[in-house]
């Protein structure tokens, strides 16, 4: 957990807040949110029954462009992409089939992307974005969340911002104002909500 | 003649040697891999033979090896099929235990998880209890351990085992009214156990099926079953020869005192209740023929001797 400044599981029970720290920690391994994550909080009771976290997000400005995995070569009338690595591949295609229309676009195999009579600079399919991954950054991180509480906590209340995030559940109504509990748990990280 | 579970594991060269030698000295093969090149039997063999068996076995590259699991059906109830308690920990086990003989199913409450909102349906309880033996997995609290265990225990008489993440002794001090079985240390986790230590937990979880299964072998051998489960097998697949066309992999399930029939009631219960095992003595004397919560499959409870007056 080096990537994280602060990771706390605090609950009545000590070996229940052992194994829920390891939960914790491999679940947003296996997801790869790690890195997004900068201090995260965790509070469970079992006796109310509650799971809150709480934490900061880290800026994240990873958009991905055409360059990022792909060479731009440009030959004529034509220009050819060497595609590194397949991920982004189809919301490309989606891209430029919109842009330049589905004749000038050819696929010869997995890994060639090949563009015919396009009157564009190489400099600007580089610069292409294709994909922001941080649009999905909350519904992953909602779905990390969801899978580190423990199942029948069904009952949930979120709230995701930029910078913080506060997740509480529970398999019972939940108390009407939760500010106060998320209030407390973000100062024991030094840090308001 | 006592019969003892044993696993037989050898290369595929000859192995069917060894398959008509221990069915001439009165055992029975209970299922049968072929893995690659390697068969691997699982058997049922007379005691004072197993030492016969090694020797033939030994030019063939053969082992045999005592698993007082093969000839069990354990149900191994998950908390739910979500992917907050599959596949760790209950599949590893679930993976462990067949590996050395025992059918495992994984059996899941519809309303398993949670503390309050935890319950089990009839359903639920009955298929439960067409097992021999329960594993039941809990999670990591033993606040909630202690809370939903009465109402999930409720109504199965089978013996069940207690996995959860708190330690053997704690289980053992929470668990009221008490189980058959504690093992700690193992509640839910998001990996697969990989270190020394947590494949060590899935032995201490074998060691205490077995003492369990071993209790409950000593209890029916106090009043003995009619007839030999691994015997009826062998009896229905040479007279209903439909059963020959199940693909499932195990089409006839031996259980302890018992055995489930991978074929539906209502066609075949008649057919099965008819068979003959010896001198005018039919299944129906000695067993009870009855429909199956799982499917429509057929399971069959033999009678002990003390209700026949038979043994075959």
């Amino acid at each position: 957990m080096l990537a994280i400044e602060y990771f706390e599981v605090e609950c009545p029970e000590p070996l229940g807040a052992a194994y829920y720290k390891q939960i914790t920690n491999d679940v947003l391994l296996d997801h790869n949110l790690l890195r997004v994550i900068n201090k995260l909080h965790i509070f469970i009771d079992p006796k109310i029954p509650i799971f809150t976290a709480v934490g900061t997000l880290k800026k994240i400005t990873t958009i991905v462009r055409v360059r990022d995995f792909a060479n731009v070569n440009p030959l004529g009338d034509k220009i050819t992409l060497v595609i590194s690595d397949e991920t982004y591949l189809a919301p490309m295609l989606k891209i430029f089939w919109q842009k330049y229309g589905k004749d000038r676009v050819e696929q010869p195999d997995r890994f060639t992307v090949i563009l015919y009579n396009i009157e564009v600079d190489a400099r600007e399919i580089e610069d292409l974005v294709v994909a922001d991954p941080s649009e999905s950054l909350f519904k992953d991180l909602i779905y990390a969340f969801r899978l580190i509480a423990p199942e029948g906590f069904r009952v949930r209340s979120e709230k995701f911002s930029k910078e913080r995030f506060s997740f509480v559940a529970s398999e019972d109504t939940l108390i009407e104002d939760l500010n106060p509990l998320i209030r407390e748990k973000f100062a024991l990280m030094g840090e308001k909500p | 003649m006592t019969l003892v579970p044993v696993t037989y594991k050898g290369g595929i060269y000859q192995h069917d040697i060894i398959i008509d030698f221990i069915e001439d000295l009165g055992g029975y093969i209970v299922q049968k891999h072929i893995i690659a090149a390697e068969v691997v039997l699982q058997c049922f063999v007379p005691r004072e033979d197993i030492e016969l068996i090694s020797r033939i076995a030994k030019p063939l590259f053969g082992e045999v090896k005592d698993s007082p699991l093969v000839g069990t059906e354990i149900a191994v109830v998950s908390m739910s099929l979500e992917i907050h308690h599959l596949p760790h920990p209950s599949c590893d086990f679930a993976e462990y235990a067949r590996r050395i003989g025992a059918k495992t199913n994984m059996v899941s409450p519809a309303r398993g998880p949670g503390k309050r909102i935890s319950q089990l349906s009839d359903e639920e309880r009955d298929v439960i209890n067409e097992h021999d033996i329960a594993v039941l997995a809990f999670g990591n609290f033993e606040s909630c351990i202690e809370y939903k265990w009465p109402a999930l225990r409720r109504g199965i008489d089978v013996p069940i085992i207690v996995m959860g993440g708190p330690d053997t002794e704690t289980l053992r001090r929470i668990i009221h009214p008490a189980a058959d079985g504690y093992v700690g240390n193992v509640g839910r986790f998001m990996r697969r156990g990989k270190t020394e230590e947590e494949i060590g937990i899935l032995d201490e979880i074998v060691a205490e099926v077995t003492r369990v299964i071993e209790k409950k072998r000593e209890e029916i051998a106090k009043d003995p079953l009619s007839v030999s489960p691994a015997r009826l097998m062998d009896l229905i697949r040479e007279h209903v020869p439909a059963i020959l066309d199940v693909t499932s992999p195990t089409p006839l399930t031996v259980q302890m005192e018992g055995l489930r029939v991978k074929l539906p009631y209502d066609t075949f219960a008649r057919d099965l209740r008819r068979i003959e095992i010896e001198d005018g003595i039919t299944l129906n004397d000695v067993a009870k023929v009855i429909p199956s919560r799982m499917r429509d499959y057929i399971l069959i409870k033999i009678l002990p001797f003390s209700e026949t007056n038979t043994v075959v």
